[in-house]
C-alpha cells in the first residue's frame, strides 16, 4: 500500500521541482510562439532567402527527436565553445522544438483564411504587413488556437526529458528522493499527480481563451 | 510623359493595349479603354469575358501580363519601382480606387462600423472621432446606421455589401470598382444595393461596373462596354448596345439573356 507519510513529508519537495518545470513550460512556450510566428511567416514569403531557412527549421527539428536535441545543446554545443548550462539549454531546445510544430499549426490557420480577405485589405491600400496584422491573423488566431494549445499541453509533458541535462525539474526530483527513500510508486505517483494538475490548468485556460476569440463569429 | 505627373485633363481611368495571362490561358488580349471623371461605364459579356479581370486590372490585385493602366495619367503598372517603393505606389494608388466584390470580403472578425473605419484610421491615419462621425453618415447613406455594432455574420447579404460599399467609400475614392456585386444575392436583395450605386453614380462618382444586371446598366450607365474573348466587341451608349447593336456576338449575347 502507499505510504502516506512519505507524500507527506514529501510533496512540497516535489512541488518545488513542478515550479521549475512551471518556469521552464512558460518560457519555452513564449519562445516557442514568437519562433513559430516567425517561421510561418518567413516559410509564406515569396523570399526563398526567408523561405528556404524556414522550411530546412521546420524540417530539422520535427525529424529528429528532441531528447537528441537538447543533447546536442547541452552536451555537443560546448565543444564549440557555446556552453548555455542547463536550464537555457533546456528552454532553448524545448522552445526551438514546440516553435518548429506550432509554425506549421499558423501557417496553416494563416493560408486557411479566404483570399478574399487579403484582397480586400489590399483594395482598402493596406500594406501586406498591415493586412497581415489587421485582416488574417486575428482571424487566423481562431483556428490555431486549439492545436497549438494542444502542442503546449505536449509541451508541459515533454519538460520531463530535461531532467536527462541535469535541471532539477519534477521528474528528477523525483527521482533523486527515490534513491533515498526507495519509494517509486509514491514519487511518481506525486510526480504525475502535478503534472496532471498542471496540463489540466493549461486547459481550462485554453479554452477560455479559445472561448473569447470566438465571440462574434457564427 | 513622365510616370508620375498628374494630369487633370487627363481620363480619370485609361487602359492601352492591356494584356492578361493566366498561364498559357490568355483572358485579356488587348483592351484599350478610357474612363472619364463622372462616367459610369458597365461592362456586359459573357462569363470568362475577362470583365473582372479587367477590373482587377485596374487595382493591380491582377498584375498585367502587358499594357499599361494609368488613374488620373499616374501609371499604376510601374515596373521601374522595386519592392517596397513600389508597394508604396500601389497603395497611393489604391487610396484612389474603392472596389467591391462579389463575395463582399467584410472582415468579419470586426462590426460593422469597425469595418467602415479600418483603413482610414490605419491607412490614412485619419482621426478616430472625425471617421466615426463620417462612417455613421455613410452607413446611413447606404440605410444601415441601426448596424453598426452588428458582426457582418448576423446581415442577410444585402445588407453585407451595402457595407463593402460604405467601407469602400469612407476611403474617399475617386473610381469605384463593382465586381459583379449583386450576383451573389437572393433576387429581392438586388435593389437595395443597387439603388445605392445609383445614388452614387448620380453624386457623379467615377464607376466601372461589372454586371449581369442590364436593367441597371440601361438606366444607370452612361456608357456600356461589351466584352468577349478577351476583347472588347463594342462600345457605346446604352440605348445603342441595347437597342441596336452593331456586332453579331452583341446580339447572340443579348438574344440569350433578355
Amino acid at each position: 500500500m502507499l505510504d502516506w507519510s512519505i507524500i507527506v513529508h514529501y510533496f512540497p519537495f516535489l512541488l518545488q521541482g513542478a515550479l521549475l518545470t512551471l518556469q521552464i513550460s512558460i518560457l519555452s512556450l513564449l519562445l516557442g510562439i514568437a519562433c513559430g510566428l516567425v517561421a510561418a511567416l518567413c516559410k509564406l514569403s515569396k523570399n526563398p532567402l526567408l523561405r528556404w531557412p524556414a522550411s530546412f527549421y521546420i524540417w530539422l527539428i520535427r525529424s529528429t527527436p528532441l531528447l537528441v536535441q537538447l543533447f546536442i545543446i547541452y552536451f555537443g554545443m560546448p565543444q564549440l565553445g557555446i556552453d548555455l548550462g542547463p536550464f537555457l539549454s533546456g528552454v532553448l531546445g524545448l522552445g526551438l522544438n514546440v516553435g518548429a510544430y506550432n509554425a506549421e499549426t499558423i501557417r496553416g490557420g494563416i493560408v486557411s483564411i479566404p483570399v478574399g480577405q487579403t484582397e480586400a485589405a489590399r483594395s482598402l491600400a493596406m500594406s501586406s504587413s498591415l493586412a497581415m496584422r489587421r485582416i488574417i491573423l486575428p482571424q487566423a488566431l481562431r483556428i490555431i488556437i486549439p492545436p497549438m494549445g494542444n502542442n503546449f499541453i505536449i509541451l508541459i509533458k515533454d519538460t520531463s526529458l530535461v531532467s536527462t541535462i541535469t535541471l532539477v525539474e519534477l521528474t528528477l526530483t523525483a527521482q533523486r528522493f527515490i534513491g533515498s527513500t526507495y519509494k517509486p510508486f509514491e514519487m511518481y505517483l506525486m510526480a504525475a499527480f502535478l503534472y496532471a494538475v498542471m496540463t489540466t490548468t493549461a486547459s481550462v485556460l485554453l479554452a477560455k481563451l479559445e472561448k473569447r476569440t470566438n465571440r462574434g463569429q457564427r | 510623359m513622365k510616370a508620375n505627373e498628374v494630369h487633370l485633363d487627363q481620363p480619370m481611368v485609361k487602359i492601352s493595349n492591356l494584356q492578361k495571362n493566366f498561364g498559357d490561358l490568355t483572358v485579356l488580349k488587348d483592351v484599350s479603354l478610357e474612363v472619364s471623371a463622372s462616367e459610369v461605364m458597365v461592362i456586359i459579356g459573357p462569363s470568362g469575358s475577362g470583365k473582372s479581370t479587367l477590373l482587377r486590372c485596374v487595382n493591380h490585385l491582377e498584375t498585367p501580363s502587358g499594357g499599361d493602366i494609368f488613374i488620373e495619367g499616374e501609371l499604376v503598372n510601374n515596373t521601374q519601382l522595386k519592392h517596397k517603393a513600389f508597394e508604396t505606389h500601389l497603395n497611393r494608388i489604391r487610396c484612389k480606387v474603392g472596389m467591391v466584390f462579389q463575395q463582399f470580403n467584410l472582415f468579419p472578425h470586426m462590426t460593422v462600423i469597425e469595418n467602415v473605419i479600418e483603413a482610414p484610421i490605419h491607412v490614412l491615419k485619419r482621426d478616430r472621432q472625425e471617421t466615426l462621425k463620417k462612417a455613421e453618415e455613410l452607413l446611413a447613406q447606404v440605410g444601415l446606421e441601426d448596424k453598426m455594432d452588428t458582426h457582418p455574420a448576423m446581415l442577410s447579404g444585402g445588407q453585407q455589401q451595402r457595407v463593402a460599399i460604405a467601407r469602400a467609400l469612407a476611403m474617399e475614392p475617386k473610381v469605384m470598382l463593382f465586381d459583379e456585386v449583386t450576383s451573389a444575392l437572393d433576387p429581392e436583395l438586388v435593389g437595395d444595393v443597387l439603388r445605392v450605386m445609383e445614388d452614387l453614380a448620380l453624386g457623379g462618382m467615377t464607376m466601372m461596373v461589372v454586371t449581369h444586371e442590364m436593367g441597371f446598366a440601361e438606366k444607370v450607365g452612361d456608357r456600356v462596354v461589351f466584352m468577349a474573348d478577351g476583347f472588347i466587341v463594342e462600345d457605346g451608349p446604352p440605348k445603342e448596345i441595347f437597342r441596336q447593336p452593331k456586332e453579331t456576338r452583341t446580339q447572340q449575347f443579348l438574344a440569350d439573356i433578355l
